[in-house]
């Protein structure tokens, strides 16, 4: 071994007391440093094969390709694994949904459809089906058996006459207990049976694909690929699906490293200053020998090799530890994360089976890798003080230095009467330095912790739910623009025949429990200055006052927007749209069913308003002002208010009384949005606090280093205390009284500054919706826990190291010298 | 005379290695109020070890010390170290004085942890009698070495103890400093009526004594 080594090594055992300490930090945070990118790409992995599970695997598809193209997309260099998929008719069965479709052999792949039994039709006679299609139409068959089965073909723009003709079965496909409860199938005819139904000119092809590329593609890039190839080929961006769930599982989200990165530099900086503060605290001791060591000709750069080397001893046993208490947390952590948030979530109870399973991979040795690095340069970075100070130690001072030497050198006036709590005072004055060290070190972990708590506390449930829904219940019309398959669902088609019908409110309002049913309308509108089209939202007379109250720049009165010329926009309009102020005359299309014109519609103020109010329609007018715009039905939704905060049969009634209405109806309920909100958030403040518990294990390794140090540099002093007569009591309230003023530091600084800062946070969190956020709520509960865990500490350390100096007799401790 | 002090059948092992040392052995030995005893013995004699039982900073492992009619080592240790800020004054070899205080503090301090009022003027009355009043605020670091011990003298005798022990009290001092503060110790012994007992390998400063007691091995050889 080097002597540079050697001499680290033994310096490591000499110093034990501060090396444990500052391993127990480096155990901390190299833990976390392993956990946080292992349970993130763990999610990710996790997502990955749980979408593998639930999603089809192609990456996009192009619809209404024809054969032309089809092959000429094919041997694009940019496309990898592609299947094409026609949709040939359906099997009409009342109640029933069967889709009669070609799928070739890789289209079923990237579907991540199998055949359980037989192989893919070929001949125009040959089908492949389910169990399930079979019970419909009331017949069975095995592969091989004939059966005639009833079709109608999409011909000339809809569906042509039924037929019936004899199929053989080919081969049997899966039905899940979801498609049995649907009643959805899906049977596979052959190209040749399309060819013979649809007319040539008439087949459209689904081209699905995958994109050629390594798993460390982003999804952006993989997007920005698959609409430039739909450029190339003149394939409409409305023809073009992209699967996002498939591609944010499976490729890495470009917001994601960035987010990890971040956390793993909170914990460098945590563990970098804490390892700083320890190791400096200590550093008197080490002078002395440093001093030597350079006396007999050691140079500096060995001085500094022996001080980094030191910790990296420390680091051969402390960072094996943290890794492997990281191995064994993973596991634990994830699935407590997907227990968490499994209730009536099927992609993570899928995950919560899989991880039991071990079904994807939790462990990376890169991550290993990656840990151990950040460690190592966590550890150089935190030592480059301490370093150069070893460096520049002078050889004749530092063995002249003895402990105390330095201090108290100037007279002051004597205080005539004398009580312990002087005695702490003085002592604590007498290294100021390192007291504040120790402090702001403290602090600053405390200052993060109650910012995160402020964010947290913030993110009420209840609040949350108040915030995304206006009543008890909310029966909302789904409209959706630009889905040729759906013009149904275009809001033009949907207001000429709205099922949010007078009548549906009375039906609704009939019901027990009922008291009050609100009706918000919507209008759309175009204008140059808008870069997509947009709703104007009319708000019901008993929201006049939230809508008043809601406006932050300019000013109107509800009875102003009756008029149906005057708007308030909500502020989120403006991220969109910059550009836009308060008096722009803006020359609107109104569409009012299949019908439009214009109208000059001023804006005449800006508001800040919850997400249940403007629901992302940010034109907001009196509900007279924005009927007065169309003849038609604008009824948007229905805003259901129920004696009972929740009531099952009151939401069966309102579900039952809206699905024999239209399949356009969508209910939800505050009950839900709550439940959905209370799984999330505990899961985030079960994940966080962790986070930040053991972050301040990592901060209190501090308080106990300099509580020790501070001890052991006085061993001497208080045996001469307790010789004169300094009882342990008094020695133990002394100690207390040293620890009182870091906590009291410490929490001066975490919750004076933490709150300070926490409030700006609050307020960018609100403004960027995260958790739905809409009031300040200030984070007592964190307050109050990290005061009282500082105290605690405090006491039981001083308690602890008040009874540790009785080991030692009083003759050894006043015989005692540095 | 009233006796102050007494030492009853003390005994006093330690294991150094494989051997056991008797540092104090079967020891009796009795010292009478207002008087001045020196403790005189070789080095490795055990007349420290005597001195720390005497002072309450160790526990024998057996035998008894009577001062002022009471047991010390029948006392608890929170016990024992009020009755040593009470009734025992100490000065060491090397002053043993708290460095972050200043000479006025260090020498309250034992009444400061008793809790007790200070009696400004009487502390006043010491430090003006060994010639510190004017450093009273100084701290211990600006001292000189025989300043130093003055002040742990007048630490000693702030306190009005039953009993002052000595342990070689001018050890690190030179020899014209050393009978400075010698004359000075026992100026003020006579002057404030108290006892002191001292630990000296030094004849000459032993000679100063009206008693002395010679040890060896632990035992006492001769009391005179």
């Amino acid at each position: 071994m080097k002597m540079v080594t050697q001499i680290a090594f033994a310096n490591m055992k000499y110093h034990k007391s501060r090396n444990i300490l500052i391993g127990i930090a480096m155990i901390l945070t190299t833990l976390l440093l392993f956990l946080v990118p292992s349970v993130g790409m763990g999610i990710i992995n996790g997502q990955f094969a749980v979408v593998n599970e639930l999603y089809p695997t192609w990456h996009a598809l192009y619809r209404s390709v024809d054969q032309d193209t089809a092959d000429r997309l094919a041997v694009h260099r940019e496309i990898g694994r592609y299947g094409l998929r026609s949709d040939a008719g359906v099997v009409p069965v009342a109640g029933a949904n069967i889709s009669m479709m070609y799928l070739d052999h890789d289209g079923l792949f990237l579907y991540k459809m199998d055949l359980t039994e037989g192989t893919l039709p070929q001949k125009e006679n040959e089908i492949a089906v389910s169990k399930g299609i079979l019970d419909e139409l009331g017949i069975s068959g095995e592969i091989g058996s004939t059966v005639k089965i009833p079709y109608q073909v999409y011909r000339d723009g809809g569906l042509d006459f039924t037929q019936e003709k004899q199929f053989v079965i080919t081969g049997f496909l899966p039905d899940t207990e979801a498609s049995i409860e649907a009643r959805q199938y899906v049977a596979i005819v052959s190209k040749e049976f399309l060819f013979q139904e649809v007319p040539k000119d008439q087949i459209a092809y689904r081209f699905l694909f995958q994109i050629d590329g390594n798993e460390s593609s982003t999804t952006d890039q993989i997007e920005e690929n698959i609409k430039l190839i739909a450029s190339q080929f003149d394939i409409p961006e409305n023809d073009t699906n992209i699967n996002t769930e498939y591609l944010a599982a499976n490729y890495v989200d470009p917001a994601f490293v960035p987010g990890i990165a971040g956390i793993m530099l909170v914990i460098v900086i945590a563990g970098m200053i804490t390892i700083y503060s320890i190791y400096y605290i200590t550093m008197n001791d080490s002078i002395k020998e440093y001093g030597k060591l350079k006396a007999i000709g050691t140079t500096k750069r060995q001085l500094r090799q022996i001080v980094l080397r030191e910790s990296y001893c420390v680091a051969l046993f402390a960072v094996p530890i943290g890794l492997l208490l990281g191995t064994v947390l993973v596991k634990a952590v994830m699935r407590l994360m997907a227990e968490y948030t499994s209730d009536g979530n099927i992609m993570m109870e899928t995950m919560r089976v899989m991880i039991d399973n071990n079904e994807f991979a939790m462990y990376h040795g890169w991550i290993y890798l990656l840990t151990v690095a950040i460690v190592l340069v966590t550890i150089c970075l935190s030592l480059l003080r301490p370093m150069r100070i070893a460096a520049k130690v002078s050889e004749i001072e530092a063995i002249r230095y003895q402990e105390g030497t330095k201090k108290s050198r100037k007279n002051r006036k004597s205080r005539q009467q004398f009580s312990v709590p002087f005695l702490a005072r003085i002592n604590l004055a007498g290294s100021k330095r390192k007291n504040i060290i120790t402090i702001c070190s403290m602090g600053i972990t405390g200052t993060f912790l109650m910012v995160v708590a402020t964010v947290l506390s913030c993110a009420n449930p209840v609040e949350s739910a108040n915030s995304s829904i206006l009543g008890q219940y909310r029966v909302m019309v789904e409209s959706e623009a630009g889905n040729k398959e759906h013009p149904e669902r275009e809001w033009s088609e949907i207001v000429k025949n709205n099922p949010l019908s007078d009548d549906l409110k009375d039906r609704i309002l009939a019901i027990d429990g009922v008291d009050k049913v609100e009706c918000f309308t919507a209008v759309t509108v175009d204008a140059d200055e808008l870069l997509w089209s947009e709703q104007i939202r009319g708000i019901p007379e008993s929201y006049a006052k939230e809508l008043e109250d809601g406006i932050i720049e300019g000013s109107v009165t509800y009875e102003e927007l009756k008029s149906g010329d005057k708007a308030v926009i909500d502020k989120n309009l403006l991220y969109w749209h910059p550009g836009l102020s308060i008096g722009d005359k803006l020359m609107m299309t109104i569409q009012d069913g299949d019908n439009s014109y214009q109208k000059e519609i001023e804006i005449a103020a800006i508001g800040d308003y919850r997400h249940g109010f403007t629901v992302y329609e940010y034109f907001l007018m009196a509900k007279a002002g924005a009927d007065s715009l169309i003849t038609n039905n604008g009824s948007r939704e229905f805003e259901i208010y129920a004696d009972k905060q929740y009531d099952e049969t009151v939401e069966q009634e309102i579900s039952s009384v809206i699905s024999g209405t239209s399949d356009l109806l969508n209910l939800s309920s505050w009950q839900n949005e709550y439940e959905t909100w209370k799984s999330a958030l505990s899961m985030t403040n079960a994940a966080c606090y962790s986070f930040l518990a053991i972050l301040g294990a990592i901060s209190i390794m501090n308080l106990i280093n300099t509580m020790v140090h501070s001890l052991h540099a006085r061993r001497k002093e208080i045996g001469m205390m307790q010789a004169v007569g300094m009882t342990n009591r008094q020695l133990i309230q002394m100690l207390q009284l040293e620890g009182l003023c870091y906590t009291l530091g410490t929490l001066i600084i975490s919750v004076g500054l933490g709150s300070i800062l926490g409030y700006p946070v609050y307020l960018w969190a609100k403004g960027n919706g995260m958790f739905n956020i809409s009031q300040y709520h200030y984070p007592v509960a964190a307050a109050v826990l990290v005061t009282v865990i500082m105290v605690l500490v405090q006491m039981i350390l001083a308690f602890a190291l008040g009874s540790s100096v009785k080991k030692e007799s009083l003759i050894e401790r006043i015989r005692f010298s540095e | 005379m009233s006796i102050i002090l007494e030492v009853k059948d003390l005994v006093k092992h330690y294991k150094m290695g494989s051997e056991t040392v008797k540092a104090v052995d079967h020891t009796n030995l009795s010292v009478e109020r207002g008087k001045f005893t020196a403790i005189v013995g070789r080095s490795g004699s055990g007349k420290s070890t005597l001195l720390h039982l005497l002072g309450g900073l160790d526990r024998p492992d057996s035998g008894k010390v009577i001062i002022e009619d009471k047991d010390i080592y029948s006392l608890g240790n929170d016990m024992l170290a009020k009755f040593r800020r009470k009734k025992i004054g100490f000065i060491f070899q090397d002053f043993n004085l708290i460095p972050s205080l200043t000479v006025w503090e260090n020498v309250v301090l034992p009444m400061g942890l008793d809790g007790r009022k200070i009696n400004e003027k009487e502390v006043l009355d010491i430090l003006n009698h060994i010639d510190l009043a004017q450093k009273k605020d100084a701290m211990p670091n600006t001292l000189s070495g025989g300043q130093k011990q003055r002040t742990a003298i007048a630490r000693a005798l702030a306190s009005k103890p039953a009993i002052i022990l000595a342990d070689e009290p001018t050890g690190n001092l030179d020899s014209q400093t050393e009978l400075e503060v010698m004359a000075l110790l026992k100026n003020c012994v006579k002057e404030f009526g108290q006892t002191l007992v001292m630990i000296t390998h030094d004849e000459t400063v032993a000679q100063m004594a009206d008693e002395i007691i010679l040890i060896e091995d632990g035992k006492v050889v001769n009391h005179s």
